[in-house]
């Protein structure tokens, strides 16, 4: 997950969007235990320090550490680095967070990063505690499983407590996007999907190689890593949405997380064509280019809903165009003022 | 897949539905193994009865042109894909045989039940 921060901003000249809601509960729930965690660590890693080699191990290969770096440096580049990632996405989170699916992922990762890279630092020092030459450090698999774990615990904590979006309605304005034919007393709904070809290679195969080593080479610890990429493909790897007079709902194979625009908060919707890599970064629960927040599971075509609130959701699924026609459609109905 | 009904038609709610999924399938648009919505899903989105909807299913099912299995819901066949052209072609050069007469739409539906019936009777 890794949103660009310098576009997430409001441009000056454009349409004037609403101050970004929740900037209390996001500082508190993710710069503040992210810095907190590594505060923390700092302090205990400096309380050992007369028992550290100098110069530290800093990189592990498969015969053990192998490579080496002055202890002051790298321990504190370790926690910089995470602890940047730690305020970038906090900033993230502040400054374009509008709708609750882009605070949860700015959050969650900036809370996970810190809990990870805390970890991290901590093991990596534990791991050479008391050693006079670094060369003889053990391995360090288990802190950086511990730390993955913490940092996904963590993560996940708090982008389930960021709070949600209020409900905010539109006023009786236009609704922007095509149109689909649809008769006064006609109702319709529609319903799409979308595999992600990327995701489910990574995924299974991921879950396939780990369970293997884990069972092949006895190592029960690799299978929580199996277990992660599993639920890795059941979120994010297929999704189903669905276009009804309720709106939008969006839900991953799993059934969660389920998410959705209703009717009353559609501004527009249009089908448009996504490429994850330049468009979001990647794969799954995005913040991509402007602001927007998307699902994505492979490139094509998407429907882009622009929302109340300054919000914009992008969800990749197979006939979009159809999707994004009807979600406008039923909106343009449910207007106060629609005639029907 | 769009499906869409109109409460103000004469043709039930369920006949409605099967005739736009029985279309989309014979006409190619839904490939063999797409999964149809849920019946629950559906019938709350259209706010319909859900037996409306499973009798529409159940009625695909028995023409063959979708599978409905326990937990997977309803899956286009795929027999439904069967090479239909000449029947397309036929129905085409019927209606426009029908037209050409300015026949009624239903004098020529009613021409092709009674082909079929006494096709089975005899």
């Amino acid at each position: 997950m890794t949103p660009d921060p310098t576009t997430t901003t409001t441009t000056a000249g454009g349409p004037a969007r609403p101050p970004v809601p929740h900037r209390l509960a996001s500082t508190l729930l993710g710069l503040l235990p992210a810095l907190a965690l590594l505060g923390g660590a700092t302090l205990l890693v400096a309380s050992w320090w007369d028992e550290l080699p100098d110069p530290i191990a800093t990189h592990w290969g498969p015969g053990g550490a192998d490579g080496f770096g002055d202890a002051a440096t790298n321990l504190t580049l370790l926690v910089l680095v995470f602890a940047a990632i730690a305020v970038g996405m906090w900033l993230v989170a502040v400054l374009g967070g509008r709708d609750a699916l882009h605070r949860r992922i700015a959050v969650g990762t900036a809370a996970g990063s810190g809990a990870f890279g805390a970890v991290l630092v901590a093991g990596v020092a534990d791991a050479q505690r008391g050693l006079a030459d670094a060369a003889q450090a053990g391995d360090i698999d288990g802190a950086v499983l511990l730390a993955t774990g913490a940092g996904l615990a963590l993560g996940a904590v708090a982008a389930w407590a960021v709070p949600g979006d209020a409900r905010q309605p539109a006023a009786d304005s236009p609704v922007g996007g095509a149109r689909l034919p649809l008769g006064s007393h006609e109702r319709a709904a529609w319903s799409g999907r979308a595999t992600g070809p990327a995701v489910l290679a990574t995924g299974v195969g991921g879950a396939l190689l780990t369970g293997g080593l884990a069972i092949g080479l006895g190592m029960p610890g690799l299978l929580l890593v199996t277990l992660a990429m599993s639920l890795l493909v059941a979120t994010s790897g297929l999704l189903t949405a669905t276009v009804d007079p309720r709106g939008l709902v969006v839900r991953s194979a799993l059934g969660w997380p389920r998410f959705g625009v209703p009717l009353d908060e559609v501004v527009a919707a249009r089908e448009v064509e996504v490429r994850p890599v330049p468009d979001f970064g990647g794969w799954g629960y995005r913040v991509g280019r402007g602001g927007r927040s998307g699902f994505v599971v492979r490139r094509g075509p998407a429907i882009e809903v622009e929302r109340t609130g300054g919000r914009v959701l992008v969800v990749t699924v197979d006939d979009a165009a159809t999707g994004a026609a009807l979600l406008a459609t039923l909106a343009e109905r449910a207007r106060p003022g629609a005639r029907l | 897949m769009l499906l869409r009904i109109d409460p103000t038609s004469a043709e039930p709610l369920f006949a409605q539905l099967a005739a736009q999924v029985r279309g989309a399938v014979l006409r190619g648009e839904v490939r063999p193994g797409t999964r149809l919505p849920a019946a629950r899903e559906l019938a709350a989105s259209l706010d319909v009865n859900l037996h409306t909807v499973l009798r529409a299913y159940q009625d695909l099912r028995d023409e063959g042109l979708i599978e409905l299995r326990r937990g997977r819901g309803a899956v286009v066949a795929e027999r439904g894909a069967a090479d239909l052209a000449p029947v397309h072609d036929a129905v085409a050069a019927l209606v426009a045989a029908a037209r050409g007469l300015g026949l009624a739409h239903g004098t020529t539906l009613g021409l092709v039940k009674d082909a079929l019936t006494s096709e089975e009777t005899r």
